[in-house]
């Protein structure tokens, strides 16, 4: 399998409060293809973030890696330590944030943070690091980018500042990146510019990206493989039209009936998902979305299911495909796939 | 397997809602200062030195400015040497105290000033009929000779060299002053005149700031600009000097001047506070909503915008009034304070000031009551800041 | 960024002339003048004096006077030390207090700056809960608490530093010490408390995400912002080292410009005291405009003018 960039296994996160142990990642295992465009997708706290910030490593105190292993690029980076992670941050792999407002230094400009990263990853001098970097926001579509790369983040837009995010990130052209919701906080026309300069890139410069948000729209544009996160769970995985035309578990069905459809009738109505994640302090016995599910059964409170074979490459934890189960429209039987 | 596992369960949201007990803002914030224990510490703190200086003064025998004085310069611990059964202090300017081994005072013995023999630092004094006889020439000798003790006593043919016992004194806990004031009693009515001038300061402070500033960020435009220009320019010089200019204008210090002194500047930061809390409000919905349903704008400031700003405001307060003991005892100290036989904290600090390395103590309660006080007032700003911060509410 | 500093320095020169006017105008309606003592004057010393100090002239003309004065740096002469100016007290004074209270500010920036930073990246820690006590403890002491404690122990008891005036440069010792307890322990906590916050910011994530090292996400990123709030501080910091300076000139008997102030105050000597308020005010107002200059350097926004 040479074609693999990353393969995680069993991976938990928890976060160790005063309160007590949160549980923010429990067991969560995938693989993905070098070039590939990966979807996580999940509502707030379903523990995508933090899947990304641990697959980064740069997962801070009281929180740790608690279980599990992370394998990138062919290393086993699971016990890597901070400075060899230093090393292959930025450089392997990057990540870019939610927030573009407030996720570049205020008080340096572009230029100093960007050309600063590329003389961490790369040995050019100051001229040839500036060379790059007025290259890469060329790239990223900044208008006369020589000149606007002395300016400072507060002289941008918010969609400015998130290519210029993109620009650093891939400035040592990674082999993966991550980008954990790239486009939530910003409008919605800027939202599809950023996407649209995240596709280009990818293909430009090779790069698998991993794409986390709680957008499907965006999954739908970008996303070629997808996982769908619930309670530090993944609940399914599969490709897009597996999980948008075939979904196979009652959290996906209910993400989806909550978006409004373009071949919807006016007199639909939206179907909100009842009640509220789960507390991740106590995390529920068994599936973590029985309390909410509208097909709960009476062994969904008492033990975690198996994943279950949809079909090829298509995989969902749900005890409805058990043979055993009553049957639900829409639900097919799977089988007890091996983990993946 | 169990076919009752794959039965669908019928009861399904009632564990989806997880709630928390709800709390109004105060018994939340309550709640968190309640679970900080410095700043209940603070509290207590505050609290018995409140009582000590409200009810303190009617206990004690002496008033502030009650003078006894042949009681003066007495530390409150004494050291007694025993000589014949009796138990003598000799205090640091060679006065002689018959005191009981309990450690009250029975009297200051008569010096015979006939028999004093200044060359050779020998004085004679009489007790109860008898001699006393103190040599203290041993200081003066090249490196001592060897000695080492520094004087001797000498009563009804037995002679002391050490003090035998260490007692707190019965009569004033915290020794006397120079002019023979008792220290304790000083420093309970300090205690009230520091606090008074603190928290009526701070109240003065607070109004002054709080209407000045709800105006200022109420109507903003115009009058906003000039009344933050005003601002602007009694800020652009450190506020102890208008303070002290004020005091040299009002010739002295009584109390009242001292309050006028320090409320006629210190709400400026107070102001600007409430300014700014009032911006930020203004423009909220809630605050539209009243404004269109023709709610008149004082009644807007007090029911809607001043509630909501009250969280910083009272933060602001409680590290005001350290600020404002501060301040008094700062000028107490450079002479500017409430006028003598009067005396705050500041004063009594100032006037201990000369004779602090003969008598420590004398500065030694003054000081500390200063800073439990500061600190006190401290951990509690710190504590309410904590609990009325809005971004820590949850947890 | 001119304009902004020509209305700053416009603003400066019209504080600066209602601070005179208004300390010039205190100090001449009190009561009494400033000859009259406890024991009475006989009424021609009273007059003479009262030529000689042009104070048979009507008020408005004594401003005047003053205010001309004032443009050719003459701050006129002292009541109380007669034969001297109050330039002469000035320039004899403030050489001494500049000098400890340059000694201070640079001991607060050198160790209180770097003891905030430790004390926030060791969050928690023994040594954390260590400085953050001392650093309450020297806020809420007052200086002269602090000063005499000093004298106490290491000049009486332990006679480590001269207990009084400066005559060695132990002497400074005790001073500086006390003069920059307040401002320190401040300016630590201060710069504790930034550093905190500036380590939760999404743009540290961001740092370490592009792979920066370490030293440089604290020691560069970090730092730069964390100090933006403490350098504001500096203009207050002048503030309390000056008025500290009037306690600790006293306690430690140090002939400074504080020393004069406070004697002038207590001997009701108005011109000193009118000419050292404005020289105080005049002095505090340029550092603030100084310390102001070195904030645009660390915080690029205020340059540009666009926000905050």
């Amino acid at each position: 399998m040479s074609d693999t960039i990353l393969e995680v296994n069993g991976l938990q996160t928890s976060f160790y409060t005063h309160l007590g142990e949160v549980q923010a990642v429990r067991g969560l295992s995938f693989k993905m293809k070098k070039g590939d465009i990966l979807g996580i997708v999940g509502e707030s706290g379903s523990g995508k973030s933090v899947s990304a910030l641990s697959l980064m490593k740069l997962i801070d105190f009281p929180g740790r890696i608690k279980a599990g292993s992370i394998v990138f690029d062919k290393k086993d980076i699971t016990n890597y330590s901070n400075t060899k992670m230093s090393d292959m941050r930025g450089n392997d792999m990057a990540m870019i944030f939610q927030d573009p407002m407030t996720s570049l230094n205020p008080v340096f400009s572009i230029k100093s943070q960007m050309v600063e990263v590329i003389r961490r990853h790369r040995k050019v001098n100051r001229r040839d690091a500036l060379k790059v970097a007025v290259e890469m926001l060329h790239l990223v579509g900044i208008p006369e980018p020589e000149k606007r790369i002395h300016a400072y983040p507060h002289q941008f837009s918010g969609g400015m500042r998130q290519r210029v995010m993109i620009a650093t990130a891939l400035s040592c052209n990674p082999k993966l990146l991550i980008a954990d919701e790239p486009t939530t906080a910003l409008d919605v026309t800027i939202q599809a510019q950023i996407i649209d300069i995240m596709k280009h890139v990818s293909k430009e410069l090779h790069t698998s990206i991993i794409l986390i948000t709680h957008d499907l729209g965006v999954i739908a544009e970008l996303c070629s493989r997808i996982i769908v996160m619930y309670g530090g769970m993944a609940m399914e995985k599969g490709n897009i039209d597996d999980i948008f035309y075939r979904p196979s578990h009652p959290y996906t069905r209910g993400l989806l009936q909550s978006l409004p459809r373009m071949d919807s009738h006016a007199k639909d109505r939206l179907i909100p998902i009842k009640g509220s994640p789960p507390d991740l302090m106590k995390p529920p016995s068994g599936c973590p979305f029985s309390p909410r599910c509208p097909h709960a059964m009476n062994i969904c409170r008492e033990e975690a299911a198996p994943t279950f074979k949809v079909g090829e490459g298509h995989t969902s934890v749900c005890w409805l495909l058990h043979k055993d189960a009553p049957a639900v429209e829409g639900y097919a039987k799977g089988e007890v796939a091996d983990a993946e | 397997m169990n076919p009752n596992k794959f039965e669908f369960i019928k009861d399904k949201y009632d564990d989806a809602e997880t709630s928390r007990p709800s709390l109004t803002y105060w018994q939340d914030a309550w709640r968190r200062l309640k679970k900080n224990k410095l700043s209940m510490a603070g509290l207590v703190t505050i609290g018995i030195i409140l009582l000590l200086g409200v009810f303190g003064p009617m206990f004690t025998p002496y008033s502030y400015s009650d003078q006894v004085n042949k009681y003066k310069n007495l530390p409150p611990i004494m050291k007694l040497y025993e000589l014949g059964g009796t138990y003598f202090y000799v205090s640091n300017d060679y006065n002689i105290f018959a005191v009981e081994r309990n450690g009250r005072l029975i009297d200051r013995i008569d010096a015979d000033r006939s028999r004093r023999d200044v060359i050779n630092k020998v004085y004679v004094y009489t007790y109860q009929g008898e001699d006393v006889v103190l040599d203290f020439s041993y200081n003066l000798l090249p490196s001592k000779m060897g000695y080492d003790y520094d004087l001797t006593l000498e009563y009804r043919g037995e002679t002391a060299t050490q003090h035998s016992i260490s007692r707190i004194n019965r009569i004033f806990p915290f020794g006397t002053d120079d002019i023979g004031r008792d220290l304790m009693t000083r420093i309970l009515y300090g205690a009230r005149i520091s606090l008074l001038v603190a928290f009526i300061a701070t109240i003065v402070n607070l109004f002054i700031g709080i209407i000045y500033g709800s105006i200022s960020g109420f109507e903003g435009g115009k009058v906003d600009e000039i009344m933050m220009r005003i601002v602007d320019i009694i800020n652009s010089v450190p506020l102890v000097l208008y303070v002290i200019l004020l005091m040299v204008w009002f010739r002295g210090g009584g109390l009242w001047n001292i309050i006028i002194a320090l409320s006629s500047v210190y709400w400026v930061s107070m102001a600007r506070l409430v300014r700014g809390q009032i911006l930020s409000l203004k423009e909220q919905e809630f605050i539209l909503s009243a404004k269109v349903l023709g709610v008149s704008r004082s009644r807007i400031i007090m029911k809607h915008l001043i509630p909501n700003a009250i969280g910083p405001i009272i933060v602001s307060m409680a590290m005001m009034i350290p600020s404002a003991v501060f301040t008094e005892s700062f000028l107490s100290f450079i002479g500017l304070g409430v006028s003598a036989p009067m005396a705050s904290w500041g004063t009594l600090a100032n006037n201990a000031l000369s004779g602090m390395i003969t008598y420590p103590y004398q500065l030694f309660f003054p000081a500390m009551s200063i800073a439990f006080t500061m600190l006190a007032f401290n951990f509690i700003g710190d504590g309410l800041r904590d609990a009325l911060d809005p971004r820590l509410r949850k947890g | 960024m001119r304009s902004y500093f020509l209305k700053r320095v416009v603003s400066m020169f019209i504080t600066i002339l209602l601070i005179t006017a208004l300390t010039f105008t205190m100090m001449h309606s009190i009561p009494g003048g400033p000859f009259t003592r406890e024991k009475a004057v006989p009424d021609e010393i009273l007059r003479r004096l009262n030529e000689k100090y042009n104070l048979d002239q009507p008020v408005f003309i004594q401003y005047l006077d003053y205010m001309k004065g004032l443009l050719t740096f003459d701050l006129g002469p002292s009541y109380s030390k007669i034969g001297t100016s109050v330039n002469d007290l000035i320039v004899g004074g403030f050489p001494a207090s500049a000098k400890i209270g340059l000694l201070a500010s640079i001991l607060i920036i050198i160790v209180g700056i770097p003891i905030g930073v430790i004390s926030a990246l060791k969050q928690n820690k023994p040594i954390d809960y260590v400085v953050m006590f001392m650093a309450t403890l020297g806020i809420t002491v007052p200086s002269f608490v602090v000063a005499t404690l000093i004298i106490y122990f290491f000049a009486g008891k332990l006679g480590w530093i001269p207990s009084f005036g400066i005559t060695n440069p132990l002497g400074y010792i005790g001073p500086v010490i006390a003069l920059s307890g307040y401002s320190l322990s401040f300016i630590s906590r201060l710069t504790r408390s930034s550093m905190l916050e500036v380590l939760r910011q999404d743009y540290i994530r961001t740092a370490r995400a592009n792979g920066i090292r370490e030293w440089s996400v604290l020691g560069k990123h970090a730092i730069k912002n964390a100090l933006i709030p403490v350098v504001t501080y500096l203009g207050p910091m002048i503030a309390a080292i000056l008025t500290g300076s009037f306690v600790i000139e006293k306690i430690f008997a140090i002939p400074g410009l504080g020393k004069y102030y406070v004697d002038s105050v207590n001997n009701r000597d108005y011109t000193t005291i009118m000419g050292v308020t404005v020289f105080y005010a005049v002095f505090y107002i340029v550092m603030v405009l100084l310390v102001d200059l070195a904030y645009t350097i660390i915080d690029p926004r205020i340059k540009f003018g666009s926000e905050k």
